[in-house]
């Protein structure tokens, strides 16, 4: 099989929503955010979807996807162990965390179970190892490029957030498919910035904006009547 | 012979201050030493609980920062040391954006916290609220390092725009880096960024909801009692106005504000302070004689 074509399936595989990792589970503040009525509409969760892609945290997650990614292309274990402590401490809520330590113990299983002999992912023995981090290294054993692995990232997690308001708000289906075609444009700029301020030696002038994610996920934690573990 | 100094450039005119305090035990008495550089200045020594907690208060003796600006804080507790420090007026970050010919984009007024705190010592940081005028351009970067079994206790209040005066935060930028580093493991990072030119991050759920009020207070030392989370989370204000919420960070707390008034923010922080301090400390929260109430 040729490469492109190889990679090409690496990608829909490692972005499919039925990688066995949980995220249907997870509605990342959604869920609240419908419940006070903040989200009540394919438009609402729109909007709030495209300012997590223009100024959200899930950028920096992004960016230290790629630094994890590059750490791993490198071999460097200090770097990878360092990018899975920053991202732990970046999501400051409990659920936030938790939801990436579980999905990311997950795929670290799937990834050992599909590869036995594989000794580049023998630098996942990291307990808690976050999401990010393991999509990583199973990106680089599938060979993915950095953009593909941040494509596959940002679209697989919009994609399920989606699925999240669907649920929830709820919607239909063909307007959760209109509301992920708009962000398209969203998706492909937040790729490219991502790509270009990842490339600096350090995260010192990364920044995002996080109260309404931080206070609704704070909220989701005690929220009375919920599906959703995050 | 003597040179006539050049006149400066209108841009030039900034503040450079700096305070640096070493808090140092000696018997159960917490001591402290400043040094600092106008505009900052030190007040005295206060010890309304007890001489092994040391309270110390900063001031600002321009009025508030400019663009160009630049303030250095820089705090070093001793071992088995305790200290709280605050302000003893509101901060204020006056507009640049705009009001200068010679530099219309504006220039960032900038200040940088450095804080030590040594093994079994504690610092609780309560600055009075910071108050961003419409077209200021503010960053702050803040590190915090605790050694094993120290604890810091932080709250930030900041007003966004004069609203008081009818005056919207709508054109400018504040920046906010603070980490904790417990010995050598990062555990809390929170890089907040505000742009006010940004109507979706002014008035959309997603950033600010309109409010132009925003306070964060966080307790970092070991990992926190789920009882004492469920306790804390009865104190906070409710309403249509106003958002905000608890969490556990990975060896503490944090609650986050978002609403209209300061004051409110103020008195839900100072409760979950006595609620934290008398749970990990065995002590009830004290009113700094420096605070309005």
């Amino acid at each position: 099989m040729s490469e492109p074509l190889s990679r090409s399936l690496a990608l829909l595989q490692l972005a499919s929503p039925a990688l066995p990792v949980g995220a249907f589970s997870y509605s990342e503040a959604i869920e609240t955010l419908v419940d006070k009525g903040q989200v009540r509409s394919a438009a609402d969760l729109t909007d709030w979807l495209r300012q997590e892609l223009r100024v959200g945290s899930i950028r920096l997650e992004a960016a230290a996807l790629l630094k994890a990614r590059q750490a791993i292309d490198q071999g460097d274990r200090d770097s990878i162990h360092h990018w899975n402590q920053w991202i732990s401490a970046l999501r400051e809520t409990e659920e936030l965390r938790l939801q990436s330590w579980q999905m990311g113990r997950s795929l670290v299983t799937l990834a050992k179970d599909l590869n036995p002999a594989d000794t580049t992912l023998v630098t996942l023995n990291l307990e808690p190892v976050n999401y990010a981090i393991a999509f990583s290294s199973l990106a680089a054993h599938w060979q993915l490029n950095h953009a593909e692995m941040l494509t596959a990232y940002l679209q697989s997690w919009a994609s399920n957030l989606v699925s999240a308001g669907v649920r929830s708000i709820p919607i239909g289906q063909t307007q959760g498919q209109q509301t992920l075609l708009n962000l398209w444009p969203d998706l492909t700029a937040a790729i490219t910035e991502i790509q270009q301020f990842a490339t600096a030696d350090t995260d010192d002038d990364w920044f995002a904006c996080g109260w309404g994610l931080s206070i609704a996920s704070m909220t989701h934690e005690t929220q009375y009547s919920r599906l959703f573990r995050s | 012979m003597t040179v006539a100094p050049h006149p400066t450039p209108e841009t030039d005119r900034t503040w450079h201050g700096s305070i640096d305090l070493q808090f140092a035990r000696s018997g159960d008495h917490t001591q402290v030493q400043a040094q600092t550089r106008s505009p900052l200045q030190f007040q005295r020594p206060f010890y309304p609980e007890g001489p092994e907690v040391c309270h110390a208060a900063m001031l600002h003796v321009a009025g508030g920062m400019v663009g160009g600006d630049r303030l250095s804080i820089s705090l070093d507790l001793a071992p088995e040391t305790s200290a709280l420090v605050t302000t003893v007026s509101a901060a204020k970050i006056y507009g640049s954006r705009g009001r200068s010919l010679i530099d219309p984009a504006g220039r960032f007024a900038q200040q940088s916290v450095r804080v030590r705190v040594g093994e079994g010592a504690h610092l609780e940081w309560l600055p009075q609220e910071t108050i961003i005028f419409d077209g200021a351009l503010y960053e702050q970067r803040s590190r915090i390092d605790l050694a094993a079994g120290a604890s810091w206790l932080g709250s930030e209040i900041v007003r966004l725009g004069r609203t008081a005066g009818g005056e919207r935060y709508g054109c400018g930028e504040w920046r906010s880096r603070l980490e904790v580093w417990q010995g050598d493991r990062l555990v809390w990072l929170d890089p907040q960024r505000i742009d006010a030119t940004d109507p979706a991050t002014r008035n959309g759920s997603h950033g600010l909801a309109g409010c132009p009020i925003v306070g964060t207070l966080a307790w970092i030392g070991e990992e926190l009692p789920k009882e004492l989370i469920t306790e804390v989370r009865s104190t906070m204000p409710a309403g249509d106005r106003v958002d905000c919420g608890i969490t556990r960070l990975q060896t503490g707390l944090l609650c986050r504000y978002r609403g209209h008034s300061v004051s409110e923010a103020r008195r839900w922080f100072w409760q979950v302070w006595d609620l934290v301090r008398r749970s990990q400390r065995d002590r009830p929260a004290i009113v700094s004689r420096f605070w309005p109430l």
